[in-house]
């Protein structure tokens, strides 16, 4: 009897958070999806008809923007985890002791990630200038280059560069992360692979690599569907120009939505977007199960 | 071998300092500028003026809307940390307490794994539309509503892992004296989390002071615009006034930053708990 009454507190407990949910996040995205199968204009609401599958045909097989921006998110997605991961983990390897000021170096990586993205991408357009950019005159001051580089103008810099501001805003989260994997280590481990003359290569190979291996699986992952579905670092960067070069599928969706008003389109290329998602975050559980095991 | 030691610290010490100051090279560049005057701010391309002014910072507190900016992002950020603390912990210790007992409450914490990984875009349409519908359409309110419904799902799971750390015996205690599961949640658990809890306040606030793809098709009137809408209009296509946009960015990021210093504990194990527990 008692039980049954906890049990319906236990319900009560999630009752606000249910109704938020339920009205503002699973309810548009019904809308969002019901959407899709029409074609909803923004200037014409009065013109909705529904289409059925008409915008995924669209999509599929006559929207040729739509591969280009699809394969740009994609290459953006797998290298930005590169980067992340990589700088991540150097730098954990490197601030994992105990040092004097650890908590002031710590908040020092952080920054980045921590800051608004409007902040980041304004700071790096204006780092990157031409001109008067810190990194072209300096280069040029010493004589390193003679032409200032175009980074934002020509379209590998500027798809470089989208890729390179993406993995410094995000790549704290990665640090922190396998910082936090590092510190579970038990020390005894080392201590008894360094009797044994292992050196400190063979301590990283054969100990850490092993211990943090779930969670940097888990995290790249989640790191994947984040630079996947990333649209501020990008837009506000470059609005995703030169001519489309960095144009990703969430910028895409914008301009569809915002610029040429075609809700019901949008939609469907959302629709699209989520049903990858799906599959990322289907792998992604799999992984937290395993990683659970 | 002491001097050996020494001098490896310092070497230590020098490369961790040239990295960090690699990394907020833009940061620096940004700081560096807004100090500059805004004619020096072209000629001299140095990390820092010759002759610091803070010209532009009064230039932007007394020239443009700024501060009108900084007491609408003030005003959805609290007001969001608030709710968002107070909707996520009651969802969050259900979720902490009854998984394990109950498999509706273990479905309902993977739903919301899941939602945290929606494309925002994906909601972006449909949000406007439905905030329009009931009369929220480019209002404060309605992006306060959003951000709530935004942040929700990973702070509640980020709660319900702290809850986890504390062990149900004490409430089972709490219970044998009398208390009613809300008071035994309220009177013991709460106190008992509060560290948890500046985690997820501290969270919010900074995704709410920093997000700006939802408020830039939320909001509509310029008297509403949050900070991030606020420093997108010093940029104009051919002439952007970097001036001001240096000198407002500075002080856009001052409470982030005052977080980052005081609070970093909190930030860290709020952060890591979550993704690293899954």
């Amino acid at each position: 009897m008692k039980k049954k009454r906890d049990e319906k507190s236990g319900y009560l407990f999630i009752l606000p958070a249910t109704l938020m949910l339920l009205g503002v996040n699973i309810y548009p995205l019904v809308r969002g999806i019901m959407l899709a199968f029409t074609n909803r204009n923004f200037l014409y609401p009065k013109k909705t008809k529904i289409v059925g599958l008409k915008n995924f045909i669209e999509i599929i097989f006559r929207d040729k923007e739509f591969w280009g921006v699809l394969g740009f998110t994609f290459f953006f997605a797998i290298a930005s985890v590169v980067i992340i991961y990589l700088i991540g983990l150097c730098i954990a390897l490197l601030i994992n002791r105990e040092f004097k000021g650890k908590n002031f170096f710590r908040a020092l990586f952080l920054l980045p990630w921590v800051i608004p993205s409007v902040v980041a991408a304004n700071s790096w357009i204006w780092m990157m200038n031409d001109q008067t950019g810190f990194i072209n005159t300096t280069l040029m001051k010493w004589g390193v280059i003679k032409e200032p580089i175009l980074f934002l103008a020509t379209k590998h810099a500027a798809q470089l560069s989208a890729i390179m501001v993406n993995a410094w805003k995000s790549f704290p989260f990665m640090l922190l992360v396998l910082l936090a994997a590092m510190q579970n280590i038990d020390h005894g481990l080392y201590e008894s692979a360094r009797i044994d003359g292992a050196s400190r290569f063979q301590c990283f190979r054969y100990i850490t690599m092993p211990m943090i291996k779930g969670i940097s699986v888990v995290s790249t992952v989640l790191m994947m569907i984040w630079s996947f579905n990333n649209f501020e670092n990008v837009y506000l960067l470059t609005r995703g120009g030169p001519a489309r070069a960095t144009m990703n599928i969430s910028i895409y969706t914008y301009n569809l939505a915002f610029y040429r008003n075609q809700w019901g389109y949008a939609s469907a290329v959302a629709v699209v977007m989520m049903i990858i998602m799906f599959a990322l975050s289907y792998v992604y559980r799999r992984l937290l199960r395993t990683q659970d095991d | 071998m002491n001097k050996y030691k020494k001098l490896k610290a310092t070497a230590f010490y020098a490369v961790l300092l040239l990295i960090g100051l690699l990394i907020n090279l833009p940061i620096i560049n940004m700081v560096g500028s807004a100090f500059k005057s805004s004619k020096e701010i072209f000629t001299n391309n140095n990390l820092f003026p010759h002759h610091p002014t803070v010209e532009n910072f009064k230039n932007v507190l007394e020239r443009t809307p700024f501060f009108q900016y900084v007491l609408n992002s003030l005003m959805v950020a609290i007001v969001v940390s608030i709710i968002v603390a107070v909707v996520s912990c009651l969802a969050g210790y259900a979720i902490s307490r009854y998984a394990k007992k109950i498999k509706f409450f273990k479905h309902y914490s993977s739903l919301f794994l899941i939602l945290q990984m929606f494309p925002g875009v994906l909601l972006m349409i449909p949000v406007v539309v439905l905030l329009s519908d009931i009369g929220l359409g480019d209002s404060l309110w309605g992006l306060i509503l959003v951000y709530v419904s935004t942040n929700i799902p990973f702070c509640t799971w980020m709660i319900s892992g702290f809850f986890d750390g504390i062990p149900s015996e004490i409430d089972e205690a709490a219970k044998i004296d009398g208390c009613n599961v809300f008071q035994s949640f309220a009177k013991i658990v709460v106190p008992l989390s509060s560290s948890g809890i500046a985690s997820i306040i501290i969270f919010t606030f900074i995704n709410c002071w920093n997000e700006y793809m939802l408020a830039n098709v939320i909001l509509k009137s310029q008297d509403l615009r949050t900070l991030p809408l606020g420093l997108q209009t010093f940029i104009m296509q051919f002439d952007t006034d970097w001036s001001s946009l240096m000198a407002a960015s500075t002080m856009t990021i001052i409470p982030v930053l005052f977080f980052l210093i005081f609070m970093q504990k909190h930030i860290v194990s709020g952060l890591t708990a979550g993704a690293v527990k899954g």
